[in-house]
């Protein structure tokens, strides 16, 4: 939904979006003096009229109604753009692993190599499958040549690694389907024990909190949804707890050392990214200084104006997987064969629905009911289209026909608004005295009784999903970029939504295609002309369970639902907690809270206090 | 020379500020949205306060809207409010007390169609209410004041005050518009559960009103951005097809023509028209109601739709076009005409007659004025003379003729009045069917105008 905020948009003082739903009219703080008349016409007239004080909308103010942003949190954004990530990568000297001491060395690891002053880190990246899918259907490639093309950009030797002061690049660039992998496991476990559980934990339904418009918009203007959030991480904050959380262990460096850049199909990403909750305080307690769990968090369009930034031809980049000196072993063996596992597989097996099934923002979801099925056997999965495409109602039936399980799907704001308002707890009627009848009961039944029924909703902000995020190539763009400029005019017209449904259907082809394994296992053959010869390396300890086997196991569920191998994800989370000496409930569930806005309030301290006050809450670095 | 005559104030008058009044579709009442966070229901035959919904809203109401009798059970009346605590009500009330027995009583005495019978004897309405009990409701309605208005529903979504909302005439869709630049659609699936069907965000400013298409399921809004836009829905959700731009200034207020209006023009006789005329009067039935908008920048246009023409596909070769259009989806609007100039100040409100095509305006200057379409070079009867007369009068005789249209009619101000309500503005005017004791013909209607002044007038076109 923030189709508007582009890094290129921050500067000192932004008006609100055009479409901010923020209300103007509390932000004045004095009375314009002429006109005491409380008209209330009048008024506005005349705050349009003079120039307004900059609207002040705190940083936990979402994203979601389509991007404003304000002077503290222009800065915020500002530190996580494609400017910010060259200046770090070209002010830093790359921090490579094999300069460090070996695994679980004791805190030599600050040594700097040089001794020259130069600041050191270790750079390392992680890349959505929607970013791909974007790149891809922009430059006509496959969705996995697009992901080569990044990893090539990033840590190739043609790509970054070419210019900036010390040459630095990516160590490491990761595909975040890993941690969804995680994640999905983790969301249908979650899901399970709210049912097994209605007392304690999460209210039902279930709802996604991977959506960081969502999210926030939640936490802002609806707190009585907030009991019913998931309270799993998004994939790209466990990556990013993952990253820092084990390098920083392994290599006895500090997690400031560590900078983490996330590849996102969201400008909301950014505010996930600075939440207070994401930081090494929530994992590493809060005696050392407070470290984001993702540093920085850039998008498909400012991807591609960081490589031009640098003179380097994203479409010209190599599509061939990189060298394997590029990229030496993640410290944990056992990490390792996770993040960059031998051969990719074909994620998910498609012979039993359409791969638009999974939908097109990580496939919660279709995880979840996956899973359900598995419990019953012989069960189906029965869809529901509802009332537009973003909407879609899903039952578990039983052998017998019983439904077993019930979810549903809710995509965009307008389906948010239905969903939230038939959440909200049934109270008296705001409208005392308007009839002697109660507002609620009869009145107020939901349609269809429905809602209260789910056990699990997948929301997200976006009509359409992740891949239709803001921060993805726009179609008008899209020509331009082909002739090798970047294009970047802030997305030329928009206005003709069938044209860009038609280009969504697109990029959604390239992320299915990912997600289908339609293009094939391919021996994947590095630059070298070498074989991947990791599928040789079974000495980590984690076994890997016959991908065709669905044995039950101790809960009742099969080990492979929807590809994804459940006792592997759970031996990895368990090696996680082990490598870093950390609970798992630490390093994979987060926290929500009601957001109070203080637009329009009065400002305790001014702008610059304030911004500077934010900044150091969150890490900001300045 | 028609004069507009001032027949009643509404009694009583309000203490606080009145932005708008709205007729029943089908009884003779008013709705009028009162700051003091109530609707006051004024009856149009006895020109008295009949009721009063109070108690909904934390803030003024700033608009109402009826629903189109099509829509709502026989006997009930629906009301939604617009208010500005963001929110939206909808009431409703049993009118087989006031409507339908007097209906019958009306039907006694031979005076004709619904609403016409009522209430212009100013009686109280108990003697009726206990024969038509029986068709209350059921049972479970049976512990209720059948006059009392019912708080129904609330929709919450809008961030910010409520500017004006409608119902649909043609399907169970309700707009609301807000200052928070968002125009939402609701659809009513059954009685009082309604869904957001969409969010349209498109405007830069306030969203100032809308209106519904009487034919088909097309919405406009005004905005405090200057522009208006048109909504349809495509494939899947709603969205804007059509951009008006052309006003410098907030645009207050918009509407449809009326249904049975549109390819008419003055009093429509259609036997005495030149080839020319008949041609464009097919063209209107062709680009279907027109839309009249009125501003901040003192004028009022109305706008024309360009009836689409079966066009070829592009053929590509292969190629992604260049510009992605979907042609079918969007609309191409054209203004038409910018009405007489006649206002000093910002033009809050114009009102499209149903019944005769006129337009009557009023806005921040206190003057109400009114417009009428006609051919131009003295054809059909209306005649050099009459347009002479009202050159005279008003001075003003045609308004900018647009190159759109090359059109062979003019709008001409028919007749006006200053200081409607003293010094204070004027919010609104609107044409109401004529209810009271004075009633001459079936189609004779008056002009309400709402006022900063609390005051709810009721004005005659005299056409003499």
């Amino acid at each position: 939904m923030s189709a508007i905020l582009s890094a290129d948009d921050l500067n000192d003082f932004i008006s609100p979006g055009v479409a901010c739903i923020k209300p103007v009219e509390t932000l004045p703080l004095h009375k314009p003096s002429p006109s005491s008349n409380p008209y209330e016409v009048t008024t506005e007239e005349t705050v349009h009229a003079e120039n307004p004080p900059p609207a002040q909308i705190s940083l936990t103010d979402c994203l979601a109604c389509s991007g404003c942003v304000t002077s503290a949190e222009a800065v915020l954004v500002s530190l996580q753009s494609h400017s910010e990530v060259l200046e770090t990568v070209g002010r830093c000297r790359e921090l490579r692993p094999e300069w460090l001491g070996g695994a679980e060395s004791e805190g030599n690891g600050m040594v700097n190599g040089q001794g020259d002053g130069v600041q050191e880190k270790i750079f390392i990246a992680s890349i959505s499958p929607q970013t791909r899918a974007s790149l891809a259907a922009t430059y006509g490639v496959s969705e996995r040549e697009a992901g080569y093309m990044i990893d090539q950009l990033l840590s190739g030797p043609y790509g970054l690694r070419a210019g900036g002061a010390h040459g630095s690049g990516f160590t490491w660039v990761l595909d975040t389907n890993v941690m969804r992998e995680a994640c999905l496991v983790a969301a249908a476990d979650e899901a399970q024990q709210m049912l097994d559980d209605r007392e304690a934990g999460l209210k039902r339904p279930v709802l996604t909190s991977a959506c960081p418009g969502w999210v926030c918009y939640a936490e802002k203007t609806h707190p009585h949804v907030l009991p019913h959030l998931s309270k799993l991480k998004s994939p790209q904050a466990m990556t990013g707890t993952l990253v820092k959380s084990v390098l920083a262990r392994k290599y006895g460096i500090p997690p400031e050392k560590i900078w983490h850049m996330a590849v996102m199909p969201c400008f909301d990403k950014k505010l996930e990214a600075s939440r207070i909750e994401l930081t090494s305080h929530a994992w590493a307690g809060e005696e050392a200084e407070r470290v984001r769990d993702v540093d920085c968090v850039i998008t498909a369009r400012e991807l591609l104006m960081l490589a031009e930034s640098r003179n380097i031809s994203f479409p010209c980049l190599p599509r061939t997987p990189l060298s394997k000196t590029f990229r030496p072993p993640f410290p944990d063996p056992a990490i390792n064969r996770l993040l960059f596992p031998p051969t990719r597989k074909p994620k998910r097996s498609t012979a039993s629905f359409e791969p638009s099934a999974i939908g097109t923002s990580d496939g919660y979801l279709h995880h979840i009911l996956l899973t359900q099925q598995s419990r019953h056997p012989s069960s189906s999965i029965k869809v529901h289209r509802g009332r537009n495409a973003d909407v879609s109602d899903y039952s578990v039936l039983s052998a017998e026909g019983v439904e077993v399980f019930r979810a549903a799907r809710y995509y965009g704001f307008r389906n948010i608004q239905n969903l939230v308002r038939r959440l909200k707890p049934a109270k008296v009627s705001r409208m005392p005295g308007a009839t002697r009848r109660p507002a609620g009961g009869r009145l107020r039944k939901p349609a269809g009784g429905g809602e209260a029924e789910y056990a699990y909703v997948e929301v997200m902000a976006c009509p359409g999903g992740c891949t239709n995020g803001g921060g993805q190539i726009k179609v008008g763009d899209v020509m331009t970029l082909r002739q090798g400029g970047t294009g970047m005019s802030n997305g030329g017209d928009q206005e003709i939504v069938p044209a860009q449904k038609e280009w969504l259907a697109r990029v959604d082809e390239a992320y299915w295609s990912a997600e289908s394994g339609d293009e094939g296992v391919d021996e994947s053959v590095d630059e070298d002309g070498d074989h991947d010869m990791t599928n040789a390396d079974t000495s980590n300890g984690l076994t890997n369970v016959n991908a065709n086997g669905s044995h039950a196991n101790g809960d009742g569920v099969g080990d492979i639902i929807d590809g994804i191998d459940r006792s592997r994800v759970k031996a990895f989370f368990d090696r996680w907690a082990e490598a870093t000496g950390v609970e798992y409930e630490k390093l994979v569930f987060t926290t929500f809270r009601a957001v109070e806005s203080d637009v329009g309030k009065a400002k305790p301290v001014g702008d610059m206090e304030r911004v500077a006050g934010l900044a150091v809450q969150v890490g900001g670095g300045w | 020379m028609p004069s507009i005559l001032p027949l009643c104030t509404l009694t009583p008058p309000s203490a606080s500020r009145l932005w708008s009044s709205h007729p029943h579709p089908t009884l003779p009442l008013i709705a009028t949205a009162s700051s003091d966070k109530t609707v006051r229901l004024y009856s149009l035959a006895s020109l008295d306060l009949e009721s009063t919904i109070t108690g909904g809203h934390k803030r003024s109401i700033r608009s109402c809207a009826w629903k189109p009798s099509s829509g709502v059970k026989s006997g009930e009346s629906v009301l939604a409010t617009g208010s500005f605590d963001a929110s939206c009500g909808v009431w409703r009330r049993w009118e087989q007390g006031t409507g339908i027995g007097k209906l019958a009583k009306g039907l006694e005495k031979g005076k004709g169609t619904e609403w016409e019978g009522l209430g212009a004897e100013g009686e109280p309405e108990e003697d009726e209410r206990d024969f038509t009990r029986g068709l209350a409701g059921g049972a479970e309605e049976e512990d209720e004041d059948e006059d009392e208005w019912r708080f129904a529903v609330i929709l919450d979504g809008h961030d910010s005050e409520i500017k004006s909302l409608a119902f649909s005439p043609t399907a169970p869709l309700l707009a609301t518009c807000s200052r928070d630049k968002s125009v939402w659609i609701w659809e009513e699936l059954e009685d009082d559960n309604f869904e957001t069907v969409a969010v349209l965000q498109e405007h830069d400013g306030d969203v100032k009103c809308v209106a519904w298409s009487p034919v088909e399921e097309l919405l406009v809004s005004g905005s405090y951005d200057n522009a208006i836009r048109v909504w349809r829905e495509d494939v899947d959700d709603w969205a804007c097809c059509g951009l008006l731009e052309g006003h410098s200034g907030t645009v207050w207020w918009v509407e449809f023509e009326g249904a049975d209006r549109f390819g008419k023009v003055g009093a429509g006789a259609s036997d005495s028209l030149s080839a020319e005329q008949q041609i464009l009067l097919e063209q209107r039935k062709a680009a279907g109601p027109r839309i009249i908008s009125c501003s901040d920048d003192l004028t009022i246009r109305i706008w024309r739709r360009v009836p689409k023409e079966i066009k070829e596909q592009p053929t590509g070769q292969g190629k992604m076009p260049s510009i992605w259009k979907n042609r079918d989806f969007e609309e191409e609007w054209v203004q038409e005409c910018v009405l007489p100039k006649a206002h000093e100040r910002a033009v809050y409100a114009v009102s499209w007659s149903r019944k005769t095509g006129r337009v009557v305006s009023t806005g921040s200057d206190g003057k109400v004025v009114v417009y009428e379409e006609r051919w131009k070079g003295g054809r059909n009867g209306e005649g050099d003379s009459a347009m002479a007369d009202a050159s005279a009068v008003s001075g003003r005789v045609e308004g900018r003729k647009d190159e759109a249209t090359g059109s062979s009619t003019e709008w001409m101000v028919v007749a006006e009045v200053e200081n409607a309500h003293d010094v204070f503005e004027v919010n609104h005017v609107v044409w109401a069917p004529r209810a009271d004791k004075g009633k001459i013909g079936e189609d004779e209607e008056v002009i309400v105008t709402t006022g900063d002044d609390g005051e709810v007038k009721v004005w005659l076109l005299n056409d003499d």
